[in-house]
């Protein structure tokens, strides 16, 4: 009798994952049902999109604003990530880290402390910590959430205990202060006008997408499709499938697309790790097919010194955190913020890969008050 | 000829579904009957039907084991390390494989021994080796796998197939001679269909319990390496929801979550048909969204050949004696 409950039990859990995609996740966000079998293809329709912002980049808003305010007493912010399983959480980690030391270098009495959700399925998790911090009384949180929608009740706590909260890319939070992060759609529309520049505006491509859950991941690939539709219309875009992030997975797509578009001469992943993959299957069928990855990620960088990936859009974390931090500080220190600032990003290739992140997006120290 | 229809009469339900499945598909599309794609369809079947193996075994004794994507992060990681840092690679192979042995057994161990159910024990061991490997390699990958330990596990083998498909063939016939031809296999089947008498009539339930999953843990710890040599990187979030494609696998080729009942071959045909399945629906082109749909669908109606088989049985059975 037992068994059978249990052989229902599991039957029911395993149809219900094939469904969502083999990675049991709960909670579909607002946007992501209302985006429907369009999100992909589409701009997103969700309320606040960043994206059709009037965003400002950070050097406009520090020649508008001059130094970087120092608050009284000791200021403890709280930064919540998505999960440090990810190299570009970690790195964003990292960031944090370095614009905490520079700050008590210059005698700011700041320190931020970064935890994240265990795993990118734990958006319950993810709220029960921006809560903590919320009870403990940290004086500014930035936030970034797992799915669209996971952390407004926590945001909502904050702004009723007076806490500023700023939403560091990716995931959306709609009634965040301010929004930190790269424009999304120019991800897609770098990797789009490299390939069509590299195959002088013909030829087929294909893309690998992840199961997004989250508004930069959409955005990828609509602002990938959407240069092509406008720019390069010699550019066919063959085939469009779904690799849940998975390395293995993208391989396998990239085996049989290979096989099947004999005259392939591109793919766009949306992240790093599934490029990778496709690189495999590139390499083991002799063809010369570019693949484009998005992150930036070490292993990435490797692969393009080796001439394996062709290009990589980097969003630099380390520098995204930085940016973020000091965002708030200003925010915190009541200057005039806009909804929208922009963070750097840049397709990494053969060219430049060898450059110093801080030249190839023009990064400057912040000024501190003495 | 007969009697090998009837030997694999349990697998015919399986073998129907997946050739009108091939067919359907290539009708839709000539290009997925061409050799070099259905040969990716097959090699491509090979992690998940390396998991299911092992998967099927344990099935068979009443349990279940959710960890196998973790296992295989954990062999992935560990072995990884071992080989960058100069391992022999016939020595990684062996010592991966003891490594897979020893925490499936540790699973086996605590549904046997202290009495967990098998869901919820491989549910908590499965977060464990998760966490082991992320903390290996600190969440980062390993990079650069030697290509000769790539070309042992995932090389040409005389220029014709990957030496991955193999694996697969041999760790199947290895799993279908336990099952078919050897006591421990037929304890296996006695347990799930009732513990307790398969107990009171002598046999050391716990121990073989504790090999059913030390088994599976090697044919998991084989999938890792596989996968190790397939993609040239370690990475710790390898195999996440792996488990679940493996339970289908088994459960399409007409193994019964319940217990009691499966077959290696059925469960091999199972992994080949759900690989079929993705790879046709990535031909067609047939947008995502769709894809998770026809995926559950064709889960269901798979199993659902399989009852329908049965009772034509028990129907000519009733037949037969009621003449």
């Amino acid at each position: 009798m037992k068994r059978s409950v249990l052989a229902v039990v599991l039957t029911v859990v395993m149809a219900a994952s094939v469904f969502s995609g083999c990675t049991p996740k709960q909670g579909s966000t607002s946007s992501e049902s209302a985006g429907g079998a369009g999100a992909v293809q589409e701009t997103e329709t969700a309320a606040f999109n960043p994206d059709e912002e009037d965003g400002i980049e950070i050097g406009e808003l520090r020649s508008a604003l001059g130094a970087v305010p120092k608050l009284e007493g000791s200021v403890k912010l709280g930064a919540v990530a998505k999960a440090f399983e990810n190299e570009y959480w970690r790195t964003l980690k990292e960031g944090y880290g370095v614009f905490q030391d520079k700050l008590q270098a210059n005698g700011y009495d700041v320190t931020i402390d970064v935890s994240s959700a265990q795993g990118e399925g734990d958006e319950q998790g993810q709220l029960s910590i921006v809560k903590d911090m919320i009870n403990k009384k940290y004086n500014g949180l930035l936030l970034s959430p797992i799915s669209d929608g996971n952390l407004v009740p926590g945001v909502d706590d904050a702004k009723k205990a007076g806490i500023p909260v700023v939403n560091v890319n990716d995931g959306l939070i709609a009634n965040s202060d301010v929004f930190v992060g790269p424009k999304a759609i120019q991800n897609g529309e770098l990797a789009a006008e490299w390939i069509s520049e590299k195959l002088g505006g013909t030829g087929q491509v294909a893309i690998v997408i992840g199961m997004p859950k989250a508004f930069a991941a959409r955005q990828r690939t609509a602002g990938f499709e959407q240069y092509m539709a406008a720019n390069a219309t010699g550019i066919e875009i063959v085939a469009k499938q779904n690799a849940d992030w998975d390395r293995s997975k993208a391989k396998d797509l990239a085996d049989t697309w290979i096989k099947q578009y004999p005259d392939l001469k591109a793919i766009f992943c949306n992240n790093d790790t599934m490029a990778l993959g496709v690189v495999e299957a590139v390499k083991s069928s002799g063809k010369d097919i570019l693949v484009v990855g998005v992150d930036g990620i070490g292993e990435a960088y490797d692969s393009i010194r080796r001439g394996e990936l062709d290009a990589t859009i980097d969003s630099f974390p380390l520098y995204k955190s930085q940016i973020a931090g000091e965002v708030t500080l200003r925010l915190m220190g009541g200057q005039e913020i806009p909804r929208v600032i922009w963070t750097p990003q840049a397709l990494i290739d053969a060219t430049n890969v060898e450059k110093p992140a801080e030249e190839i997006i023009g990064w400057e120290e912040p000024v501190f008050e003495n | 000829m007969k009697s090998i229809w009837k030997k694999f009469s349990r697998e015919l339900g399986i073998i129907v579904a997946l050739v009108i499945l091939i067919a359907v598909f290539g009708i839709l599309e000539p290009l997925y009957l061409t050799p070099t794609n259905l040969m990716d369809i097959v090699d491509q079947s090979v992690i998940n039907g390396l998991l299911a193996v092992g998967i099927t075994m344990v099935i068979i004794t009443g349990g279940i084991d959710l960890t196998v994507g973790s296992t295989m992060a954990v062999v992935i990681v560990c072995i990884g390390n071992l080989l960058v840092g100069g391992l022999n690679p016939v020595a990684a192979i062996l010592l991966g494989v003891l490594l897979g042995f020893v925490l499936g057994g540790l699973n086996g161990f605590l549904i046997a021994k202290m009495h967990l159910q098998p869901f919820i024990a491989t549910l908590g061991m499965m977060s464990v080796y998760r966490g082991i490997a992320y903390l290996v390699t600190g969440g980062w990958p390993v990079l650069s796998i030697p290509q000769n330990f790539r070309t042992a596990m995932d090389g040409d083998v005389a220029g014709v197939f990957p030496s991955s498909v193999v694996i697969l063939l041999l760790a199947t016939s290895v799993g279908y001679v336990i099952l078919k031809h050897t006591k421990f296999g037929t304890y296996l089947y006695a347990m799930g269909n009732n513990e307790e008498a398969t107990r009171l009539s002598g046999v050391n339930v716990d121990f073989n319990k504790i090999i059913a999953y030390a088994l599976c843990g090697v044919s998991t710890a084989l999938a890792g390496m596989v996968l190790l040599a397939k993609l040239g990187t370690g990475e710790p979030t390898a195999g996440q929801g792996y488990e679940l494609n493996a339970i289908a696998a088994a459960a399409v080729g007409g193994t019964s979550l319940a217990g009691g009942k499966g077959s290696m071959l059925g469960t091999f045909f199972g992994a080949i048909l759900l690989q079929a399945l993705k790879v046709g629906l990535v031909v067609l082109g047939v947008d995502t969204f769709w894809q998770y749909i026809a995926t559950g669908v064709i889960i269901i109606v798979a199993v659902y050949l399989d009852i329908v088989q049965e009772k034509i049985k028990s129907w000519k059975f009733e037949r037969k004696f009621a003449r």
